[in-house]
């Protein structure tokens, strides 16, 4: 969890009557501030792209967004009014008709065509697409690079329509520990696949992590299975253990 | 506070919620253009306000009224899509109008967007699967929050109406108010934790009752 006592419990408040029975337990959530800024439209983009594949998997946070959506309504009820041009309903008319072309055949036409050329690029960057959340299937490509960063750990950077934030997939193999390292910027971890562990946690998919700018950690993954991650970086990790990189290669097969 | 939009038939409050939903469900349905007149000449203006309120951007009177025809456009396409056990109208139409601006302002930065595999719907997308008991309290939810809200002291209702109204970060609240980046951030902490036990407080009251 990144920073104290946030509005948001991280591990369901009870926050309605009956909403006890949720699918998968998730421990860690985005804060009140990021799930505020990602439904007021203000979270920048390579960070709503973590927040909204969370959300695909989250029921609770689903429903504190469905509040702060509502909050939003609330807002846009309370707007004061400025009256619109006089021709404004007559030319949103004449727009509605020269838009009128079935558009929702080609967005169906288009949402499988997707659907079909996921599955293809999972398999071909050794990902089971199945379980991860749409919005993360759309972003793979054709051709995921991966990178090699030590023996435990490789990445492959998204194109993700900006240039703000680093968003990547980092894999991190069976047992495999990850060299020490610290950011020079906020970094978001959701875990997607299998589970890795660090000096505060134990972390399984769905689980959003956020760390502050300085602070170091070696995550480590599982034994039983290897750890996919989505990140996303305000600027890219650099490696601070005593001997650099050099070290990575023997920091990875030390055991855990 | 809260300024009630002085109509004729319909009484502020929920009962107006629910009277905006049932038009939208009928555009949605049938193609309705009476209702869609109607929901029209509601909303269009409330948009209009939202967007030059918005000092984040500067939006001049013509931004906002392509805005105003970008989302009522988008409105009458989605409608289709609207589920009244969902969504209150106003909520609706809220992520409507904050996904046309989030577009339009990358729009204006195109070189960056060209080759995005995503696109704004796919972000903040308000089709997730729940279930239908989540439906429900969905719209519950909605009524109380949209109450609860005006009765927040003032401090949060407006660190909270910054946030929503004007398309800001936190960090940029922070810096055009002058306050430090941590009070805006648990002003807003706090009138949401307000609002949720508030919520709660509520709900509770409703199962009791
Ligand atoms: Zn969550």
């Amino acid at each position: 969890m990144n920073h104290t006592a946030s509005g948001r419990s991280s591990s369901g408040r009870p926050t309605l009557s009956n909403t006890s029975s949720s699918p998968a337990i998730i421990n860690h959530h985005p804060d009140a501030n990021m799930l505020v800024e990602y439904a007021s439209g203000s979270l920048p983009w390579g960070l709503s792209i973590a927040v909204s594949a969370h959300l695909q998997l989250c029921q609770h946070c689903q429903q504190q967004h469905a509040k702060l959506s509502a909050l939003g309504g609330s807002c846009l009820n309370d707007a004061p009014k400025e009256a619109v041009n006089d021709d404004a309903f007559s030319r949103l008319l004449s727009n509605i008709d020269k838009a009128s072309t079935p558009a929702e055949d080609k967005v169906i036409e288009h949402c499988q065509q997707t659907a079909a050329q996921t599955l293809v690029n999972a398999k071909r960057a050794g990902i089971n697409a199945e379980h991860l959340p749409r919005v993360v299937k759309k972003l793979l490509p054709p051709q995921l690079r991966w990178q090699k960063i030590s023996n435990a750990l490789k990445s492959a950077r998204l194109i993700t329509g900006q240039g703000k934030h680093e968003v990547a997939f980092h894999k991190i193999s069976k047992g495999g520990k990850v060299v020490e390292h610290d950011h020079r910027g906020l970094e978001v971890t959701l875990v997607l696949e299998g589970s890795f562990s660090d000096e505060e946690g134990i972390y399984c998919p769905g689980d959003f992590l956020v760390r502050e700018p300085g602070q170091v950690h070696r995550p480590t993954a599982s034994q039983n299975q290897d750890c996919l991650c989505l990140s996303v970086c305000e600027a890219p990790v650099k490696v601070t253990g005593l001997l650099g990189t050099l070290l990575n290669p023997f920091l990875s097969i030390q055991p855990a | 506070m809260a300024n009630p939009t002085p109509l004729t038939t319909v009484k502020p409050g929920e009962q107006r919620t629910d009277t905006w939903s049932e038009l939208l469900g009928r555009v949605g349905e049938a193609q309705d253009q009476h209702a869609f007149k109607q929901l029209f000449d509601h909303f269009a203006p409330l948009i209009k306000g939202f967007c030059l309120n918005n000092t984040n951007q500067s939006f001049g009177n013509d931004a906002a009224e392509e805005i105003v025809q970008e989302v009522m456009l988008k409105v009458w396409q989605k409608a289709p899509s609207y589920d009244p056990s969902k969504a209150a109208a106003s909520t609706w139409i809220y992520t409507v109008m904050r996904n046309a601006r989030i577009d339009m302002m990358r729009r204006n930065k195109r070189h960056q967007i060209d080759n995005s595999p995503i696109e704004v719907d796919d972000l903040w997308d308000e089709d997730s699967t729940t279930g239908p008991v989540v439906q429900f309290q969905r719209l519950r939810d909605e009524e109380v929050v949209q109450a609860s809200f005006k009765i927040l002291p003032n401090e949060q209702r407006q660190a909270l109406t910054e946030v929503y109204m004007k398309g800001k970060s936190h960090s940029e609240v922070a810096s055009e108010t002058g306050l430090p980046l941590g009070t805006v951030k648990s002003r807003v902490r706090m009138g949401l934790q307000k609002l949720q036990a508030h919520i709660a407080g509520t709900a509770h009251a409703k199962v009791q009752a």
